[in-house]
């Protein structure tokens, strides 16, 4: 029996470790992206011409360039040009590769967020305001929720495109699950020449793009009592 | 100078956005652990510390002894540095690395990267020298501060065994596709010698490349080949013909470690390494791992 | 003294003037309707009123406080004018109602968030929230909608979704109480609960500023009419005596375009 071998469970260990920290890296990229991609739409949504014009250039270069690319400059450039450290080993790659994902991630977030506060009938804020209602009211109370309504389908679509882009990491040997998948190919463990573990990442994926995609459907339907 | 002005190009375009998205986002602060300033012995440091340059440091081995850790980047190369059952790290290299380590007082830790990127890693003070088996070419030599030879290697050509027939006697490879590990000294070899290279991340991949019929060959280290192809592995169906640098008419290529330019650690590392080639424990091993044919005993 | 002031009220947007020395006085307990065709300005001056829009000149006064004026911008900031709002209740021509509340919800939700800035609200919260809930059951049920409280926006029609956008802005007890075309969004046959409504309201002495497309309506229930063309009010009277016998030539064009349709 395959599954029981010792090749299986050495290789399942190693592979699961690479996932535990995919997915703390899709966790984390979440936890930071989310608010942070609010704070960001706010900034190209300012009534502060200058702030805007910062906010947009600064999207415009996260969205122009390559991930891989974030992800090797905010790696290598800081401790290059002696500006500071990420700390050597597993933690400083992984700290480094967490900011690249949660900026990267909370400019293409706040974009979404923008269309879908802006989607948000003018009415509403009008309704709110005639009701003596505060700004900040009027967002949490009122728009917030319309917003969230307008943005699940196309933040579903970035989630699940997240649950992927973390295989990017391994980039700065971050050791995620393809890392490992590979890492039995050159020898790992005293196992060398390993093709399988490689293409048995993809199980994982899978399950978990799955499971992403079954929980975001259940938000989406829960939305449904309002219109 | 090259690597310099492209260094300088990244850090122009990333310098801007994070400059552009510090408001939103805190800058980690220096790893305690690991702060890249100078050691109080050196004396050297600067009020700001942007403007010493990576060998503007007077001592690295002072840099290394008082951080107390010798980190050593490596890829996951059997027989030089590879993990055993419980994910430790062996190997000729490794075993190497921890009694280099154990001769400064220090504790070893190997960080495993992107060997593209080895030369960043060192500036950037990610690790401390490179010890993984590395060919002492051109590029390296000019890029990091490397120790005297340690062991001697070649690069083979992989193939399927079914068709080594087709291979043997071979002067040039025109009008093949070969896989190569982007960056190596087996891509210089294969390019050298006319084929057509299909580089690929790692040498482990483009053995990938030959098995799955995507490539006609690859082009390896001797050393690698003898540990991953024929029986007893994925790769029973692959073989090894050519030695690239007979064919050239080339010597053979040496492994050195490297380490930051004007290291002082060069010279430690060749003190350690003559001491341990006159006591016996670098031959003792390398036989444990069965390299005692290539590693440099004399 | 008249309950509402408004004194040579101007606005510009961009080049264009939408609104030219606009003056007029409300009383106590009566209905203004004003009247005109499409781009007028008399939306425009409603917005006015509920400080959705700035007017450049003139100053509004309630009740003899002027609530705004044009030569004192500092008190144009967005806290001093959210409480002065709150001596007007505006009812949109769109509803605006919040889809994701309920009806009863919709009704309550502003005087539940105004209640958190009383001084008693920690000590009297449960007391104070069951009174603000029993207040919109109330209104719901003098709108006729005693059975549609549990109802969100989307399940009810839109003469519905009008009646529980009046019983929203009734809820905070304006001084005021504006409507932006009421029933131009609805189906002919909706109109007429919602003008029903409007008209109980009035016969009760609220005093409200009606901008509408229904002359019959306004010759009915309102007690004063403006007539608009242009940003000027051109015409301004008794109801009656201004939709009847029009002293204007523009007022009678207006109005017999309107008898033909």
């Amino acid at each position: 029996m395959f599954f029981a071998s010792a090749e299986f469970q050495t290789v399942f260990a190693a592979l699961n470790t690479g996932f535990v920290r995919t997915l703390k890296l899709f966790f984390i990229t979440l936890a930071g992206a989310i608010p942070l991609g609010l704070v960001i739409s706010f900034g190209s949504m300012s009534r502060f011409p200058p702030l805007r014009w910062l906010t947009r250039l600064v999207i415009w270069a996260v969205r122009g360039t390559p991930l891989v690319l974030q992800i090797i400059a905010l790696y290598y450039v800081p401790p290059l040009m002696k500006l500071f450290s990420w700390g050597s080993g597993e933690s400083g790659r992984f700290t480094a590769v967490a900011v690249a994902f949660v900026l990267n991630y909370a400019c293409y977030f706040s974009e979404i967020y923008r269309g879908g506060i802006q989607g948000v009938p003018a009415g509403q804020q009008e309704a709110g305001l005639v009701l003596g209602m505060t700004r900040r009211q009027i967002f949490f109370q009122v728009t917030l929720l319309q917003m969230i309504k307008r943005i699940v389908p196309p933040m579903s679509n970035e989630i699940i495109t997240l649950v992927k882009d973390t295989s990017l990491a391994r980039v700065i040997a971050l050791q995620e699950i393809i890392w490992m998948g590979e890492s039995f190919l050159k020898g790992n463990q005293g196992y060398a020449g390993l093709v399988w573990p490689l293409f048995f990442t993809a199980v994982y994926y899978l399950a978990f793009s799955g499971l992403t995609t079954i929980l975001l459907n259940r938000l989406e339907k829960k939305l449904e009592f309002f219109r | 100078m090259k690597k310099r002005l492209l260094v300088m190009l990244l850090a122009l375009a990333m310098g801007l956005t994070l400059a552009a998205c510090s408001g939103g986002e805190d800058k980690k602060p220096d790893s305690s652990s690991s702060a890249p300033t100078a050691s109080p012995s050196a004396g050297g440091e600067s009020a700001a510390p942007a403007e010493s340059a990576p060998a503007g440091d007077e001592s690295d081995l002072a840099y290394v002894k008082d951080k107390g850790t010798l980190v050593v980047g490596i890829t996951n190369f059997e027989p030089m540095d590879y993990q055993d059952a419980n994910g430790q790290w062996i190997g000729f290299d490794a075993d190497m690395a921890k009694a280099f380590a154990a001769s400064l007082g220090v504790e070893v830790e190997f960080s495993e990267i992107t060997w593209d990127y080895k030369v960043f890693e060192l500036e950037a003070k990610n690790i401390d020298c490179v010890w993984n088996g590395m060919t002492l070419n051109d590029e390296v030599m000019a890029a990091m501060g490397t120790s005297v030879p340690y062991c001697q290697n070649a690069q083979v050509l992989v193939v399927p065994a079914d068709k080594a027939g087709d291979f043997e006697n071979l002067t040039s490879l025109e009008g093949l596709n070969v896989a190569v590990e982007s960056g190596s000294a087996g891509e210089d070899a294969a390019e050298a010698l006319g084929a057509a290279t299909i580089p690929v991340q790692k040498q482990a991949d483009t053995l990938l490349e030959v098995s799955a019929g995507t490539s006609d060959a690859a082009v390896i280290d001797l050393l690698m080949a003898g540990a991953m192809i024929g029986e007893g592995t994925s790769y029973d169906n692959l073989t090894y013909v050519l030695n690239l640098n007979t064919v050239q008419g080339l010597e053979s290529e040496n492994y050195g470690v490297g380490f930051r330019p004007g290291s002082d650690l060069v010279e430690a590392f060749n003190d350690f390494w003559a001491a341990s080639v006159a006591d016996g424990t670098a031959k003792t091993t390398a036989e444990t791992y069965g390299v005692q044919e290539s590693v440099i005993l004399d | 003294m008249a309950l509402l002031e408004v004194h040579q009220i101007e606005k510009h947007f961009g080049a264009t003037q939408v609104l030219k020395d606009v003056s007029f006085e409300l009383e106590q307990g009566q209905a203004l309707a004003i009247i005109g065709s499409s781009g007028s300005g008399k939306t425009t001056l409603l917005r006015c009123l509920n400080f959705l829009e700035t007017p450049d000149q003139g100053t509004i006064k309630v009740a003899g406080e002027t609530l705004f004026d044009a030569e004192i911008p500092a008190a144009r900031s967005e806290a001093a004018i959210r409480k002065k709002r709150l001596h007007f209740g505006l009812v949109f021509q769109s509803f605006n109602l919040f889809p994701q509340y309920t009806a009863l919800e919709n009704v309550t939700l502003a005087g539940k968030l105004l209640a958190k800035e009383r001084a008693d609200y920690k000590a009297g919260k449960k007391q104070i929230l069951a009174e603000i809930e029993a207040q919109g059951r109330e209104l719901l049920a003098q709108m006729g909608l005693s059975d549609r409280e549990k109802h969100y926006p989307h399940q009810l029609s839109g003469g519905q979704q009008q009646r529980v956008a009046i019983a929203r802005a009734l809820a905070l007890r304006p001084d005021i109480l504006c409507f932006d075309e009421p029933t131009s969004a609805l189906d002919p046959e909706l109109t007429g609960e919602v003008l029903r409504v409007i008209r109980a309201l009035a016969d009760q002495r609220t005093t409200m500023v009606i901008v509408t497309h229904e002359m019959a309506f306004a010759r009915d229930v309102a007690d004063q009419v403006i007539f608009m063309d242009g940003g000027l009010i051109v015409e301004q009277g008794p109801a009656r005596a201004v939709i009847e016998h029009p002293r204007e030539d523009r007022t009678r064009q207006f109005l017999s375009r309107y008898a033909k349709n």
